[in-house]
């Protein structure tokens, strides 16, 4: 009776818990929605036509669907990115610059390595080590970051910012030139075209969302599964709300600081690398901009909780993918898009508003995103 | 709650009233229909408002529609380079007739989508076409005759009969054949005006791509020397190097001269002693293939536009009536074909 009773009540938690979780974000973005319907009014659009347009187009066709699921991979890898650092109690700026060094580290690997070796690679072989490069090298570049803070003191914050800036001048100075694609009419700044042997396969034919698409799927699945039900999860969870009572329960801060830094890193490292293997089939500087930011504000509005993260991440590719569709139909700028987002952000940010427009009352705990400055 | 629902409705009503009042969206659903003339314009990752390439082609478009050519116009902003495909598929899938691509970074999808939609005339703007794809027309312009015709204004303005140009890597063939184009003009002018003009040019070919049209510094510095040399009229010619040059110029009292587009309009640091600009005239190109595509008369394949000479702006009251009498018969000459700037299309 007693442990019926106990189970009972805490799948009533749990649901509790979901629900207030998610209110909070939902009425965000109802409130975003219907302030952005305002502001296309007030400018001379149609609301409902244009938000007619961003459904149709990102929900209306199998092809719309594909496209809304495309832009969703590499925003569920760097959201997961950011989400697992929240978690650690580190804030990541640098999902931008991890992600852009493990496009060029996979799409080297990819256009290159046949070369260098002088025979094509099987694919089962190719597309793994162009990944796992890709990965590695993101999860280094986070993984200084996190050295440095667990050695030295220096934020991360400051840090992941500067190693962006590292990272994309980097970038544009090998896509200008040793790895700049040399065909002859060829001026831009990219890289050639990566071996078939390296690329993932579409899921359906004349579609293109990959099998990329699917991982994403699993890796949030198995980031759940490495917080909630493993040691190291644990520990970067403790570490994140409260590092000095994590010491004090024998925990190595310093490792779990710069581990959590380390997977952070890969995560972002897999979304540019999916997107050179699974999509574009090269990097060039016109590619994946922006994402890093993108993916604060996705772990942000997803709670830092993976499956909040999937679906937030479903959300922000579903407004960039139909934002072609309502320009089309509407011709409002795309501007409205991150516009829209930037409400949506707003209003979850500064949940106050929403909690004082829809008299929610805060309850329970906050979530701790990240410490404070010098934390 | 109770004022959580007035809030809500305030809201409702607030945007039903102001959708009352908006304007109705122009229809692209007939585009499906043979008798409707449906154009699509797909920008670079970029804004449709640049004052550059991007208005230049969407006025084209807008032109042919108010020449009664085009039915329906629309455009489509891209925000991501992987949305190339996906941005000229919206308009392919709603039936259009014409899809305007503009820039060279466009040029793989546009070849990519004719193969996709072979009903569709493509016109890719500033894309050379290397191989001739069937549904592509590449809409090109002759650099060396903008480069001509700033450069014979140059040499007919400059009164210490010195002039100069700072050109991005002469390693791309567009931006030499400015250069050269230049010096041949100055030359041109010259011969009609009995005068000998000393003429520098400097390709910034001494660093990498990644520095070569991005280096203001690098300009400002060269026009200066070239000024200390006693230049009066600097041509900018290459991104932001030759706009560095263009700016450092006027800011020093000389003439500054743009490229590629209007620059009066997009440096104003630099505009009110902006003599002029070596234009591509992109809108009235854009205008005429749209115009071709619907009379059957268009090519697949390399199509040249014309080149030409911006307003000379706050500086119209300086240019003496027999410079700008030169000026209209030099670029009358070029369009006939009488006179010839002589650059071949790449360096030897």
């Amino acid at each position: 009776m007693q442990s019926e009773k106990q189970s009972n009540s805490l799948t009533r938690q749990v649901i509790q818990s979901i629900s207030d979780a998610s209110l909070v974000p939902f009425l965000a973005i109802l409130t975003a929605v219907v302030v952005g319907g305002v502001i296309i009014a007030f400018v001379g659009g149609d609301p409902l036509l244009a938000y007619r347009g961003l459904i149709q187009g990102s929900f209306g066709s199998t092809k719309a669907l594909s496209e809304t699921a495309v832009w969703a991979t590499p925003y569920i890898f760097a959201g997961l990115a950011v989400a697992l650092a929240f978690k650690g109690g580190l804030f990541n700026i640098g999902a931008e610059g991890q992600l852009a060094v493990g496009a060029v580290a996979s799409s080297l690997i990819g256009y290159a390595l046949p070369e260098w070796l002088g025979y094509d690679l099987p694919a089962i072989i190719h597309l793994p080590l162009a990944i796992i490069f890709g990965i590695l090298m993101g999860g280094l570049w986070a993984g200084i970051v996190g050295w440095l803070k667990a050695y030295t003191g220096g934020h991360e914050v400051i840090n992941t910012i500067m190693m962006n800036y590292i990272a994309l001048n980097t970038t544009s100075f090998l896509l200008n030139g040793v790895m700049k694609d040399r065909s002859p009419t060829n001026v831009i700044a990219r890289t050639p075209l990566i071996a078939d042997s390296a690329r993932i396969p579409p899921l359906f034919e004349g579609l293109r969302v990959h099998w990329g698409f699917i991982l994403a799927l699993l890796v949030a699945f198995l980031i759940w599964w490495l917080l909630n039900k493993t040691t190291l999860g644990f520990q970067i969870r403790t570490v994140g709300l409260n590092p000095d009572a994590a010491k004090y329960a024998g925990i190595n801060v310093k490792r779990i600081i710069i581990l959590t830094m380390v997977l952070s890193g890969m995560l972002a490292g897999m979304a540019g690398t999916i997107e050179v293997t699974g999509l574009n089939y090269r990097h060039e500087l016109g590619f994946s901009i922006g994402y890093g930011y993108d993916a604060i504000a996705i772990a942000l509005l997803g709670k830092s909780h993976p499956l909040g993260v999937v679906l937030s991440a479903f959300l922000f590719a579903a407004m960039r993918n139909g934002a072609t569709r309502m320009q089309f139909l509407t011709q409002m700028p795309v501007d409205l898009i991150s516009m829209l987002q930037a409400f949506i952000l707003l209003f979850v940010a500064a949940d106050a508003i929403v909690r004082y427009i829809y008299r929610i009352k805060s309850k329970g705990e906050r979530v701790v995103l990240t410490r404070g400055w010098g934390g | 709650m109770k004022k959580l629902y007035f809030v809500m409705a305030l809201l409702i009503v607030a945007s039903m009233i102001l959708t009352a009042c908006g304007a109705g969206a122009p229809s692209a659903e007939d585009c499906t229909k043979e008798e409707v003339f449906c154009v699509g314009l797909v920008t670079d990752v970029g804004k449709i408002n640049d004052k550059s390439f991007n208005q230049s082609a969407w006025e084209g478009v807008q032109k042919s529609q108010a020449d009664g050519v085009a039915d329906v116009v629309q455009f489509i902003e891209t925000a991501d380079a992987k949305d190339y495909a996906k941005n000229i598929a919206q308009f392919g899938d709603a039936g259009y007739d014409v899809i305007v691509t503009v820039g060279f970074g466009l040029g793989e999808a546009t070849d990519a989508a004719a193969a996709t939609y072979p009903n569709v005339r493509f016109i890719g703007v500033d894309q050379f076409q290397a191989e001739t794809v069937a549904g592509v027309s590449g809409l090109n312009f002759p650099e060396d005759n903008a480069g001509f015709l700033v450069g014979a204004l140059a040499a007919a303005m400059s009164e210490s009969h010195k002039i100069g140009a700072v050109c991005g890597t002469d390693v791309v063939p567009p931006v030499w054949r400015f250069g050269e184009g230049y010096k041949a003009g100055a030359a041109y002018a010259d011969g009609m005006n009995g005068t000998t003009t000393e003429v520098f040019v400097v390709y910034h070919s001494d660093v990498g791509f990644d520095k070569t049209f991005t280096d203001p510094e690098w300009g400002a510095q060269t026009a200066k020397s070239m000024m200390d040399q006693g230049a009066d009229a600097i041509f900018g010619c290459g991104g932001l190097t030759g706009n560095g040059a263009v700016t450092a110029a006027a800011q020093a009292g000389a003439y500054g001269i743009g490229v590629d587009t209007d620059q009066y309009l997009t440096l104003p640091e630099a505009a009110p002693r902006m003599l002029s600009s070596a234009m591509k005239l992109i809108t009235p190109g854009v205008a005429d293939l749209i115009a071709a595509t619907k009379d059957g008369s268009i090519a697949d394949g390399n199509v040249f536009g014309a080149a030409g000479y911006a307003p000379f702006h706050d500086l119209d009251s300086e240019v003496p009536a027999e410079v700008k009498a030169m000026m209209e018969e030099i670029n009358t000459g070029l369009l006939d074909g009488s006179i010839k700037t002589n650059v071949p299309p790449v360096k030897p």
